[in-house]
């Protein structure tokens, strides 16, 4: 009766470390594989030729079209500055600056990878149409109520993603110390 | 006391063992693809323009939306492969897909080659005859060796408006892109 007990417990332990574990690593991520700057976090070799099982496995999740090693790198942000959750119910401000890139795009997606933008606006905010501050750092609003400046109107309720697209970009490539990526700071809540 | 985490340590180390295997099956296990994604577009040896992302529609191929895409499918098993054309002046690049949706080949024009676009794509077994011929390489032509005989070609055209947007999608369907037979070489 024991050994039954001791048995069930095995692999009730097994099976929730082997499948739990995978999910998380696959997920987040956080644990291998994955990039974290501030906020965001990005899966570096994603476009390389021989990416590593972790990367492997998140490739055949998404089923999308990485961007390859010399194209970019894309980084997405599920959580503030601060680690609380995004949520449409706040507005937030993108704020600071972005590693060298020959342009980016930030885009509004939910949890399904739908991009959520109002849709009277472009879907998308691009480092060439955006007006900046004298040292080239941005301030960009996000939410869906009226905000001032560079404003990435959203429509909708519930959670979402930031997705920050660098093109062209020398982060993480060896060849640049410039890793700074712009803080999310939350600001008024419903 | 000791039994109890001896069984709790093998269920570890057990746990180990299926994450690994999880993570290392998981992409055989896996029914869509980037490829059967795109199966049923009509790419094959020709560019297709990926239709653009809307705000509240799905995006399952995760792309841009500021961004223009083509998309071309080809196998090498028919012969070598090219795309040739002259795209606008604008940062664009190019991405080569294996089946399993692994990047296997990218570059964009700011590795100086401008508007021009010339591709060569060949397997081993023509890149070996290619070397054997001693042919002179035309200047601006990159050659690409890939391991795989099907890919796909994706290229990324970012339009700096969205007035341009037509016409960059117009100039990027038209470049040409496909596979040469043997015989005509």
């Amino acid at each position: 009766m024991r050994f039954v007990f001791y048995l069930l417990m095995m692999i009730t332990v097994a099976l929730g470390v082997g499948f739990g574990l995978s999910y998380y690593a696959l997920t987040d991520g956080r644990l291998f594989g994955v990039a974290q700057v501030g906020p965001w976090h990005a899966w570096p070799d994603v476009g390389a030729n021989t990416p590593n099982p972790y990367t492997r496995g998140h490739l055949a999740r998404t089923a999308a079209f990485e961007l390859g090693q010399a194209e970019g790198l894309e980084f997405i942000a599920t959580v503030d500055s601060e680690g609380e959750a995004l949520t449409r119910d706040c507005a937030y401000r993108v704020d600071g600056k972005t590693p060298l890139a020959t342009f980016w795009t930030l885009v509004a997606v939910d949890d399904a990878g739908i991009n959520i933008a109002a849709s009277d606006v472009a879907p998308a905010m691009r480092s060439s149409g955006i007006a900046r501050a004298d040292d080239g750092s941005i301030v960009i609003n996000v939410g869906t109520r009226l905000l001032p400046r560079n404003w990435l109107e959203l429509s909708g309720e519930g959670p979402f993603r930031l997705v920050l697209t660098l093109y062209d970009t020398a982060a993480f490539s060896g060849f640049s110390s410039d890793a700074s990526m712009p803080s999310i700071i939350r600001g008024d809540c419903a | 006391m000791i039994r109890p985490l001896l069984w709790i340590l093998g269920g570890l180390v057990l746990g180990g063992i299926i994450h690994i295997i999880v993570i290392l099956t998981l992409p055989a296990l896996a029914e869509q693809s980037v490829w059967s994604r795109v199966a049923t577009l009509a790419a094959d040896n020709r560019m297709v323009i990926l239709p653009p992302v809307q705000a509240g529609e799905p995006n399952p191929l995760g792309l841009d939306p500021e961004l223009a895409y083509g998309l071309c499918r080809v196998d090498l098993a028919n012969g070598p492969a090219y795309v040739s054309g002259v795209l606008p002046d604008a940062f664009w690049s190019v991405a080569l897909f294996n089946p399993s949706g692994i990047v296997t080949y990218s570059t964009t024009n700011r590795d100086g080659i401008g508007q021009t676009l010339e591709l060569g794509i060949f397997n081993a077994a023509q890149t070996r005859l290619l070397a054997q011929q001693q042919l002179d390489i035309a200047e601006g032509l990159l050659v690409v060796e890939s391991v795989s005989d099907k890919l796909l070609i994706l290229v990324r055209l970012a339009p700096p408006h969205r007035a341009m947007r037509a016409r960059f999608e117009q100039e990027l369907s038209e470049v040409e892109c496909g596979t040469r037979a043997a015989s005509g070489t």
